[in-house]
């Protein structure tokens, strides 16, 4: 129990010391989060709802492949990254290995299938007499999307928040691709691992602190920007 | 002019729908009858352009047109159970102007005249939850009314709605109808409100239409075990003898028209007499689109309706509850 509660002490001391170190993870983390969760739903949310709505040859097909990928494990699609990204790998001329974008890139993949899987179940939960409405009052494709997106920017939003709690919480393509670098690659769930494994249990659970806060604080943006759930 | 021109139309290989011409034309009131499955909705869909028909052509103004076109703003539909967009009723209103990039002030005077029409003023500010499903009925006719469509497509309109409600959204229609050329098509499986509100009633029974007149419309299934053409259909507890070649499921039509009304049986050579009781008297007016008389229901084992004249109920002396005979020939069914 000591021990906890001296991991407890520590925790509290770094969070609100302003340690340097913590705060520059916390801040990578964040950002590599934001990109990688922009990207991935920006393709995403569009690709469920066009997998929700539009039929087309392969349609099951294409779900069956997006559902399966949901279930990808990240150490894999680290490793095969990896390939791709190391010096004898096809795109060794990017040069992102070991770099946050790396990292980032990782993250799309791993959160592209999650966005397009949820938005097209939040899409297919939509009435379909909100589509038949919209398109008798005389909406075009666009505004019949937007306004059944509309409907579901609920469901929607659940989808950025899993996204994003995804995006932050993955550590094996991370530690793979990123390679866990002081002050260039080490994110939260990189560091908690590396912190725990040396024994710093103080460090590591305030660093874990962390990212709850930062989960936290991501939902409680959506449900703001979701207009307090009016119906 | 709105036409279905030889339009079949299948769900999951089933055929819903088949008509070989339907056609709403200009300021028409036309209204659709027949129970429930009948294909009521498939037609109003069809019709507004929001499904694709099987096979066939859907014309406006003699122009093939087709789901996601332009013409789908000539043509709005209120579906049986409409359905509010999550945002207030005003917002609702406002969708169809806006999408028609109507302007602000037009925007606004159009949704103060259809709501203060359809007495719904008080529930602009209001969200969906906090209507009742009749509100919910009222608001979505207003809102199909706001962007004053060429044809408007009525499911049901008054399924939700109290007796009040209905005359208020008919006398609505018929303003509407008097101050610009709107034609109406209303799907109902109430008789007397297609009377007294269409010009135009049409019957549809297994997405065919009728060839007589609404009325005694019956599903049966014609057995293969009678010989000949005379056939025999147990319709609620009576059997109904029609002359036909038609074996399996089909559709029986007794015109009410050609039931001899009586108050004993009579001797002659209709094969289908029944005797019960006089349920209701209705007078039709000769505008009404009922083709004038008196339709008077009768319960004989399964309800009748037939047209007589205000004589025949005089010298017959008929009134709710007084005992009758519905005689016709099998040859007067019509099986479709």
């Amino acid at each position: 129990m000591d021990f906890l509660a001296e991991g407890f002490r520590r925790a509290l001391a770094l969070l609100f010391s302003g340690d340097a170190e913590v705060y520059g993870i916390a801040l990578l983390t964040l950002k590599i989060g934001i990109v990688a969760t922009v990207l991935a739903c920006g393709l995403g949310l569009p690709l469920g709802f066009v997998l929700a709505t539009r039929p087309f040859w392969g349609r099951r097909a294409a779900l069956t492949v997006v559902n399966t990928a949901l279930a990808f494990p990240t150490v894999v699609l680290g490793l095969l990254l990896y390939g791709l990204l190391s010096r004898r790998g096809p795109l060794a001329a990017v040069g992102w290995l070991y770099t946050w974008q790396a990292i980032a890139l990782g993250d799309v993949l791993l959160a592209l299938p999650i966005a397009a899987a949820l938005a097209a179940a939040a899409v297919q939960g939509v009435d379909p007499r909100i589509r038949r409405t919209a398109e008798t009052l005389g909406a075009g494709r666009w505004r019949t999307a937007w306004t059944v997106a509309r409907e579901a920017r609920f469901a929607l939003a659940a989808v950025i928040t899993t996204a994003f709690g995804h995006v932050v919480a993955e550590i094996g393509s991370a530690m793979t691709v990123g390679g866990n670098i002081r002050g260039q690659t080490r994110t939260l769930t990189t560091a908690v691992a590396l912190y725990t494994s040396q024994g710093d249990f103080g460090l590591a659970l305030a660093l874990g602190l962390i990212l709850l806060l930062l989960a936290l604080l991501v939902n409680v943006a959506l449900q703001t920007l979701q207009g307090r759930g009016h119906a | 002019m709105l036409e279905l021109v030889g339009v079949r139309h299948e769900y999951d290989g089933r055929v819903v729908l088949d008509l070989e011409r339907f056609a709403v034309a200009p300021g028409a009131a036309v209204a659709v009858v027949g129970p429930n499955g009948s294909g009521k909705s498939t037609l109003l869909r069809l019709l507004a352009l929001l499904e694709r028909p099987t096979a066939g052509r859907v014309l406006l103004d003699g122009t093939v047109v087709t789901p996601g076109g332009a013409a789908r703003r000539h043509v709005t539909l209120v579906e049986q159970r409409p359905i509010l967009f999550r945002a207030t009723v005003r917002e609702n209103l406002e969708f169809g102007l806006q999408v028609r990039g109507i302007t602000r002030a037009e925007v606004n005077r159009r949704i103060e005249n259809v709501a203060g029409r359809l007495a719904i003023t008080p529930l602009l500010g209001r969200r969906r939850h906090e209507l009742s499903d009749g509100e919910v009925q009222r608001v979505a006719v207003a809102r199909a009314l706001a962007v004053e469509p060429d044809v408007l497509l009525l499911d049901e309109p008054a399924s939700s709605a109290d007796r009040a409600a209905a005359l208020t959204l008919y006398r609505t229609l018929a303003e509407e109808r008097a101050r610009r050329p709107l034609a109406v098509c209303l799907a109902s499986h109430q008789l007397e409100d297609a009377y007294r509100w269409a010009d135009d009633v049409r019957a549809l029974a297994d997405g065919r239409l009728s060839p007589v007149t609404p009325e005694n419309l019956f599903r049966v299934d014609l057995t293969t075990a009678e010989s000949g053409d005379l056939k025999r259909a147990c319709v609620g507890t009576v059997e109904i003898a029609a002359m036909t070649d038609k074996i399996g499921p089909a559709i029986l039509a007794v015109p009410p028209t050609d039931i001899f009304v009586s108050r004993k049986p009579l001797a002659s050579s209709a094969r289908n007499t029944f005797q019960g009781r006089v349920t209701s008297l209705a007078r039709r007016g000769p505008g009404g689109g009922g083709g004038g008389g008196v339709h008077v229901t009768a319960d004989v084992g399964v309800e009748l309706i037939a047209v007589v004249t205000e004589e025949a109920v005089r010298d017959l002396a008929l009134a709710p509850g007084s005992p009758v005979v519905f005689s016709f020939k099998a040859s007067a069914v019509r099986v479709f």
